[in-house]
């Protein structure tokens, strides 16, 4: 009787050491989609895989040989140009769009600190070991002609002569604290200033052959930095945001601050440009219309817009700017006075900055792709003027 | 859950603000903190668990008197325990209240150190107080170890190693001092049922926390050997560790009742450590 009793006891712990050791293999890893087009393709980075969709359609575009012969499964299926890695009992993740080095070949970053070649036309990566760098990977890589520029998410930035991305880095630059680098650098038009804004609460530049440091912002940005900064167009002043609540004008030369805006929460997108206004969002759904007066960036309206979080940087057209939400809508707004002019519900969190594709071919309208974080809706199209749902990919 | 898992992640990353932006310290000073909201419940379940242990020979008594009535049996269990004013449930109560605590920490601990995207979107909404955006994100690397993740053995270093072992001594050690001493064995020699299960729970626990260690984060590791550590010394300073018997050595001879059970009713009962009745004479001479 005792032995069962004891028996039931042991039971009872190890049921509970399953239970918690299935919690702590919940995903801890996940991030949103990011989507680029490229060739008139959408490549999509989303999770554990990288997949290429047809943007008049939704429909994953097909794997080729180098002859351009659609690839077959063992079934005489075709196979979907997708890339997945799974090697070393390691599962890769991708949260940053791939980019594409040469004439045959993208470069997708994963988060567990790899770098894999993959075969523009059939998807597939011939070396799964990959190119090992120094850290995570969260921010979108940015190639120039003579880099690739990796921003680590738990270090710096590393340096990779692009025609030799094997070898090691030819520069890394770690900032204070190493708190890591989220967000893709930017280069300066002649090339030889990158732009580092980091979560360590500094702007950075840096010389772009080199990595040494031109400049910090001599001001704390008050937050973690998790955005891309963006120029104005005659890159006379660059915008960005902050976790200290905080839209910031910088300027390029020195890393004086012009001007700043205090928002409502985190703000995490990258603000969008449009002549001398300045469109930021923030994490409590709020959307911002600033005027950059030159010495100071005047509100010219604040609406809240959403019920949930808004990520991502607004996308602005003409008179109408959209955004989508945390809480799972893509709203339109007027870019007049921030006022919904109406929304599409999502089946998932729309945090990734909105993809917009224009008119050509079978595309008769312009349209902007969606990405969710809903495995079951990665991809949603709509058009642009009118919100009309044209297809999702997965399809249903 | 939010309703607990936000003041937990807001009280760790104050913590992480004002102890010089040091994680480890944050998690021990955020322990102690734990251990001391919790003390009332620790001190409970440790006065139930003793109490209930010395009501072992009257227990007997009922079972062997009530083997055939089940009911009756119980009835009379539920008497035994209003006369002593003890809470059958009083010992597992403080447990089961640990439990949502060392869920909560290592969901505090993950969402804290919000190493990717979603996660750090998340510690958006769950930090109560404002200003406290500016320490984010938190430095999760500690003797090179990430805070947030599960020990990594590939790093080639001894820590990973060392902290579940770490866990499973503590765990243990707590344990064994804070068991209430044992029962007499049965009149047929045989141990009691309640004991052999606390002697299993004793022997599986310290190896089910060192499995959680190898689990989960590092970060939970180092509440755990916190935890353990404070239980240990709370104990020692209430004067009811005794750390020879917890290594398996002859206890130190006292006199001192384990714990004192007060009939409600007609006389009050002293139980010594070794499980004998004392019964004194004050509530007969008050009679008289």
């Amino acid at each position: 009787m005792a032995f069962f009793r004891r028996l039931r006891v042991i039971g009872v712990l190890a049921a509970i050491t399953v239970l918690a050791a299935a919690c702590a293999s919940l995903p801890a890893d996940s991030s949103w989609g990011s989507t680029s087009l490229f060739d008139s393709k959408i490549l999509l980075a989303f999770s554990d895989h990288v997949v290429e969709v047809d943007p008049s359609n939704g429909l994953a575009l097909k794997s080729h040989d180098a002859s351009g012969t659609v690839r077959n499964d063992d079934t005489g299926k075709a196979l979907d140009w997708l890339t997945q890695v799974n090697a070393n009992n390691v599962t890769y993740h991708f949260y940053t769009h791939p980019v594409q080095t040469d004439d045959k070949t993208l470069i997708a970053a994963a988060y567990e600190n790899k770098l894999f070649q993959i075969d523009l036309n059939s998807s597939v990566v011939a070396d799964t070991t990959g190119i090992t760098v120094p850290g995570n990977v969260v921010g979108d890589p940015l190639l120039t002609d003579k880099f690739l520029y990796v921003p680590l998410s738990n270090a710096g930035v590393v340096a990779l002569d692009r025609s030799k991305l094997a070898s090691p880095p030819v520069w890394t630059f770690d900032a204070d604290g190493n708190k890591g680098v989220w967000a893709q650098p930017l280069v300066s038009a002649d090339g030889s200033t990158l732009y580092v804004a980091s979560m360590d609460h500094n702007l950075y530049a840096l010389d772009a052959a080199t990595g040494n440091q031109k400049w910090k912002a001599p001001v704390d940005l008050e937050g973690a930095v998790a955005s891309t900064p963006v120029f104005n167009a005659d890159k006379t002043a660059l915008y960005v945001g902050s976790f200290g609540n905080k839209v910031f004008k910088i300027s390029p030369d020195d890393g004086s601050i012009i001007a700043q805006y205090s928002t409502n929460n985190w703000v995490w997108g990258s603000p969008t440009v449009v002549g001398d206004m300045v469109y930021a969002t923030d994490l409590s759904g709020y959307v911002y219309a600033l005027q950059d007066t030159g010495s100071a960036l005047k509100e010219v309206w604040a609406q809240k817009v959403a019920n949930g979080a808004i990520r991502m940087s607004p996308y602005v057209s003409g008179d109408t700017i959209v955004v989508g939400s945390a809480d799972q809508n893509v709203y339109w707004l007027s870019a007049k006075d921030g006022s919904t002019t109406f929304s599409r519900p999502t089946q998932g969190q729309v945090l990734a900055n909105i993809l917009p594709i224009p008119a050509s071919g079978s595309i008769t309208e312009p349209i902007i792709i969606v990405s969710t974080i809903a495995p079951s809706q990665q991809l949603v199209a709509f058009t642009l003027t009118k919100g009309t749902s044209l297809w999702a990919y997965p399809s249903s | 859950m939010d309703f607990i898992l936000n003041p937990f992640v807001t009280l760790l990353t104050f913590l992480y603000s004002v102890f010089n932006h040091d994680m480890v310290l944050a998690i021990v000073v955020f322990t102690v903190l734990i251990r001391l909201l919790t003390f009332p419940l620790t001190a409970q379940q440790q006065r139930s668990s003793a109490a209930m242990q010395q009501l072992q020979p009257e227990m007997k008594k009922l079972q062997e008197r009530y083997k055939n009535d089940r009911e009756k049996l119980a009835q009379e269990q539920m008497r035994l325990y209003r006369e002593y004013g003890i809470n059958p449930l009083g010992g597992c109560l403080p447990l089961i209240i640990q439990f949502p605590i060392f869920i909560a920490l290592y969901e505090a601990i993950i969402h804290a150190l919000a190493t990717t995207p979603l996660q750090l979107l998340d510690l958006s909404g769950r930090l109560l107080v404002p200003g406290l955006s500016t320490v984010v994100p938190m430095d999760n690397m500690w003797l090179g170890m990430n805070l947030s993740l599960a020990p990594n053995f590939a790093s080639g270093s001894i820590l990973p190693i060392l902290l579940p072992v770490l866990v499973v001594a503590t765990t243990w050690l707590q344990f064994r001092v804070t068991m209430p001493p044992p029962a007499p064995p049965n009149a047929d020699g045989k141990q009691d049922q309640a004991q052999a299960m606390s002697q299993s729970m004793g022997t599986i626990m310290p190896l089910m926390y060192g499995f959680f260690a190898l689990s989960f984060s590092v970060g939970l590791s180092i509440y755990f050997i916190a935890s353990n550590t404070i239980g240990i010394i709370q104990y020692a300073l209430m004067g009811k560790a005794d750390f020879r018997r917890a290594f398996g050595l002859k206890p130190k001879p006292t006199d001192k009742p384990a714990v004192k059970l007060e009939s409600r009713t007609s006389k009050t009962t002293k139980v010594s450590s070794n499980g004998k009745e004392k019964p004194t004479q004050k509530a007969d001479k008050a009679k008289e």
